[in-house]
């Protein structure tokens, strides 16, 4: 992947970057600085994960967003300003994002996600989505896959947060400690050496991931251990699709009966009993509630980094985070 | 603000966000992003405090700072920026220390609760006690690299920042550092303490000559070593180092001659030392060996170029004269202070730790790799902060709902554990019943020698620096009351130099210690010791038992080396991870190593089996940086 044009790194940009580099090294800040990023969907998570990667100096992210600043979306979307309801979000929120790091290139897009052929994509050495509907998401998950273009997605319901990735083959080097027994001045010592190792991981395409058949040997007998978020997300997506639109804070009530009644048809379709998900599930995912959106857009910015640096194991291939039981849990499904 | 759309929080939560006060301690890596989540999630009533001005290396995570914000308050931009995010909100910034007096328990108490964005043991065993003798929840957090941990402390129901005791800074004995290194971190230690030596304030225990009184060589000593008077320190009796320097006018040549010739001709001519280690080689100044550089630094920043033995000599000549200016710049009797970011501070320990690596045929060190190591950097990322700052403010939601049995230790690992968890809820831990802060009697025994310890000693090395106190009064408690110390200024100043033992102060004496500010009071229980390991001044031990205990390991052990003194503050001991960086963002790996023994799981209730748990986090919950 970006083995092109690796340029160094001045003597400006590692004063800026120096705690970082302490961490993951030269080489993964040189492999950060040639990816081009583009993030769909310029919502709470977005603008987390816009943030952290305008911070950690890629070299180019591209806001893509049709949809215009609202009320509900200030409430989650730091970078777009109060005084913006009304105007496009991407285009309102970019000037915030460019702030934040003179050195990378930010730009906006107004355009739908939708409307983007599979050559728009290309320009990209990583595409995000959030705030994307299941049909865009599986139709540009496999355009990445097809052009060998990192792939994720992420999306924070209320309380409630996922991420999935998708780096098909991906190669990847790991610091391993190694115990050695060395003789020095005479006496036995034990020495911890490090050693990089190279990895490769492979990945399944999103629509593998969301079709798993729960009725399968295979994960009947894994149903009870994996995170009843899983089938939140699902049935999330399902109330998506069939409304044309997400949970809406301002029919709080009748939008939570309606979740339940997906609920209900959309295990049973699965074969999941009903208690896996608990019906709390309901009143927690209104809005994008800021402080979920930071710890999702943290693991989803850091997978991002992670992947174009080439360092250390990716998570494959869900992340979940729900507040009903605190955790945040990384869920490999659909092989 | 999710408080002003209704619907998004059901509306018991939306009431108690929307008119509580919140404290937040720091404005740095955690709490740019704490504040930034708060703002947005409707928190209307804050007061920000943080003492540090922003600087360049901050920016890569610090988000609500930007360059021309570069010298300026942390707390004061902070407070700007955040305010972008919602104009309504109140927010309140003091570019002040919340150590000071200004800040007590009347301060405290006007807030709902208050979190934690620290970087530093010091300041977070402070806010600790303030918020237990205020009775505030406190929401407690810190960041390491990829590591995070937030928790949350409420008097009584659970554990408090100090109910366990939290390892020390690894320190190294001083016969290692001052006659025979063996790794690159000891050549940095020596290094920094040469430079306070010849241009800081020198301290005693910081002595960088050879040390004739090396236990290995006690007996025999070298030829030289016999002929000149040592002292009861073993110091050899000559002028002090920086005595040296200045008769000599700070000569580089001169310098160099005496560190890295004739001290380790001094070195050599203790024999025993090099019966099993490969001997030193001494320098010159003109006739350096010509060594290689292995790498030749192409795509590498300047701070990662290796330097030769000739570079290390000019830099040291350069940084020696720049650093004398700078001395003589100063006011009569003022010192300089070594700092990580002052060029010439820098330049003179990676270039000193590199000759002396040399000449003990230790691996070089980078300048960028000395300083991680001289200036106990801990790297720190935007994102492992934004996540620790998302789950204070959900830990905080749950306290403001009074659902505080809910809450729990949030661990953020690098790597799933084996239950595939990345972020570990664990349950709170009950106060411990011993603990010397808080508990109902607080005590704490403390292991010294009565006849060499100072009442300054107790006051600013145990009392202050050890256990954290702010402005101790101190009565014997020998039925007199008599008063040890007063807080009031010039009270008690002319007991400063004299022993304790002048004080008819022997083993088993009480000494009844109060900190008005803290609102605290605690017994310390002195224990009078002759000599204890490593030349150490004294010795914290939490209470009787655990003193037992240490005892008991102490007889197993024969050589008791590095045994964790609790002693000087961390600038005198540099050691290469643990100890926090006063500018980062927080030691939690600290707290994270000391915390894996009771990993538990919530949601199962009950622990699980010792085995398990132990396989767990030895295999996947802590990854050490």
């Amino acid at each position: 992947m970006v083995e092109k044009h690796i340029e160094n790194i001045t003597e400006d940009e590692a004063a800026l970057y120096d705690r970082q580099i302490r961490l993951w090294g030269l080489d993964a800040q040189k492999r950060l600085r040639a990816s081009r990023v583009l993030v769909a969907g310029v919502c709470g998570l977005g603008a987390e994960v816009i943030k952290n990667l305008v911070l950690s100096g890629v070299k180019s992210v591209t806001l893509l967003d049709h949809r215009t600043v609202t009320n509900v979306e200030t409430c989650s979307n730091f970078l777009a300003p109060h005084d913006a309801i009304g105007k496009n979000i991407a285009e309102a929120s970019r000037e915030r994002a460019q702030i934040l790091n003179p050195m990378v290139e930010v730009a906006a897009d107004t355009s739908n996600v939708k409307d983007k052929v599979d050559e728009y994509f290309t320009q990209f050495d990583v595409v995000c989505l959030c705030r994307c509907g299941r049909e865009q998401l599986t139709r540009i998950n496999n355009i990445c896959r097809q052009n060998k273009i990192l792939f994720f997605a992420g999306d924070v319901f209320g309380f409630f947060g996922y991420t999935f990735t998708d780096l098909q083959e991906h190669q990847y080097v790991e610091d391993v400690r190694e115990k050695k027994e060395v003789e020095q001045e005479g006496k036995k010592q034990t020495i911890e050496e490090t050693k990089m190792v190279k990895r490769t991981e492979s990945f399944i395409p999103l629509c593998q991931a969301l079709d798993a058949d729960w009725t399968s040997n295979k994960y009947a007998s894994q149903l009870r251990k994996i995170s009843p978020a899983y089938f939140i997300m699902h049935i999330l997506m399902e109330f998506a699709s069939l409304h044309g639109r997400i949970p809406d804070p301002a029919r709080r009530n009748e939008d939570e009966v309606e979740l339940l009644t997906i609920k209900n048809a959309l295990l049973e379709k699965m074969a999941v009993p009903q208690e896996k998900v608990d019906n709390q599930f309901a009143g927690l995912v209104f809005g994008q509630v800021s402080p979920v959106c930071a710890i999702v857009g943290g693991v989803l910015a850091q997978e991002i980094i992670k992947a174009v640096s080439q360092k250390d194991p990716p998570l494959n291939n869900f992340f979940f985070f729900t507040t009903l039981d605190g955790a945040g849990v990384v869920e490999c499904i659909g092989y | 603000m999710a408080t002003h759309v209704p619907g998004i929080f059901d509306e018991k939560l939306r009431g108690c966000v929307a008119s509580c006060r919140v404290l937040v301690v720091g404005a740095g890596g955690i709490g740019c992003e704490l504040l930034k989540n708060l703002v947005i999630t409707g928190f209307e009533d804050i007061e920000v405090i943080d003492l540090d001005t922003i600087d360049v290396s901050n920016l890569n995570r610090q988000f609500l700072f930007q360059k021309q914000h570069v010298g300026r308050s942390k707390s004061e931009v902070a407070r700007e920026s955040a305010l972008r995010f919602n104009p309504k909100a109140c927010i309140n910034a003091y570019h002040d220390s919340i150590m000071k007096s200004t800040y007590g328990v009347s301060f405290y108490q006007k807030f709902t609760l208050v979190m934690n964005a620290l970087d530093n043991r010091a300041a977070r065993n402070h806010v600790n006690r303030m918020c237990l003798a205020a009775g505030v929840p406190l929401v407690e957090s810190g960041t390491a690299g990829y590591l995070g941990q937030v928790t949350v402390i409420q008097k009584g129901l659970t554990e408090c920042y100090e109910c366990q005791p939290k390892p020390t800074q690894k320190t190294f004995p001083g016969c290692t550092i001052r006659n025979t290194p063996s790794e690159p971190i000891h050549c940095i230690v020596w290094a920094k303490h040469l430079f306070n030596q010849l241009f800081g304030e020198a301290d005693p225990d910081e002595d960088v000559s050879p040390d004739s009184a090396d236990p290995e060589q006690v007996g025999d000593a070298g030829q030289s070593a016999l002929d000149s008077e040592t002292n009861e320190h073993g110091n050899i009796n000559r002028v002090s180092t920086r005595g040296w320097a200045v008769s000599h006018n700070y000569d580089a040549k001169k310098l160099f001659g005496k560190l890295f010739n004739d001290d380790i001709h001094y070195l050599l001519s203790m024999d025993k030392l090099w019966e099993k280690r490969r001997r030193p080689t001494p320098l010159e100044w003109d006739k350096l060996p010509s060594t290689s550089v292995s790498e030749n630094g192409e795509g590498l920043i300047e701070d990662q170029r290796p330097w030769t033995l000739a570079q290390c000599r000019d830099v040291f000549e350069t940084a020696v004269r720049s650093l004398h200016t700078q001395l003589k710049g100063k006011p009569e009797g003022e010192d300089l202070v070594w700092d990580k970011d002052d060029k010439d501070s820098m330049d003179f320990v990676t270039a000193c730790a590199n000759i002396r690596a040399h000449i003990f045929g230790i691996p070089q060190k980078t300048r960028f790799d000395t300083k991680s190591m001289a200036g106990n950097i801990i790297p720190a990322i935007a994102t492992t902060n934004a996540i620790i700052a998302g789950l204070i403010v959900l830990e905080a939601m749950k306290i403001l709902q009074g659902r505080t049995n809910e809450c729990k230790t949030v661990y953020l690992n690098r790597k799933p554990n084996p239950r595939k968890r990345l972020l570990v809820p664990c349950a709170l831990d009950k106060p411990n019943p011993k603990c010397y802060v808080c508990s109902e009697k607080p005590e704490v025994c403390v292991r010294l020698n009565v006849e060499k310890t100072t009442v300054r000693t107790l006051e600013e090395k145990i009392l202050k620096t050890a256990l954290n106190m702010v402005a101790p009064d101190v009565e014997i408690s020998d039925g007199k009351g008599t008063i040890l110390i007063s807080s009031e200024e010039g009270e008690t100043e002319g007991n400063n130099d004299k022993m304790l033992k002048e004080f008819n102060i022997t083993d088993g004496t009480l000494l009844n210690c109060d900190d008005f500010l803290q609102n605290y009071t605690l017994t310390v229980n002195l224990i009078h010791c002759e000599k204890l390991e490593d030349g150490a001044e004294f010795e914290v031990i939490g209470n009787i038992d655990e003193l037992k205990k240490a005892q008991e390991e102490q007889a197993k052990a024969s050589t008791a080396a590095e045994t964790a003194a609790n002693g000087p503050d961390g600038a005198t001991a540099a050691s290469s991870v643990m100890g926090s960086d006063d500018e980062n963002d927080l030691v939690c790996l600290d707290d994270e190593n000391d915390d894996t023994k009771k990993r538990k799981i919530s949601e199962d209730g009950a622990q699980q089996p010792r085995k398990k748990l132990r396989q767990e986090t030895s295999e996947d919950d802590i990854i050490e940086l």
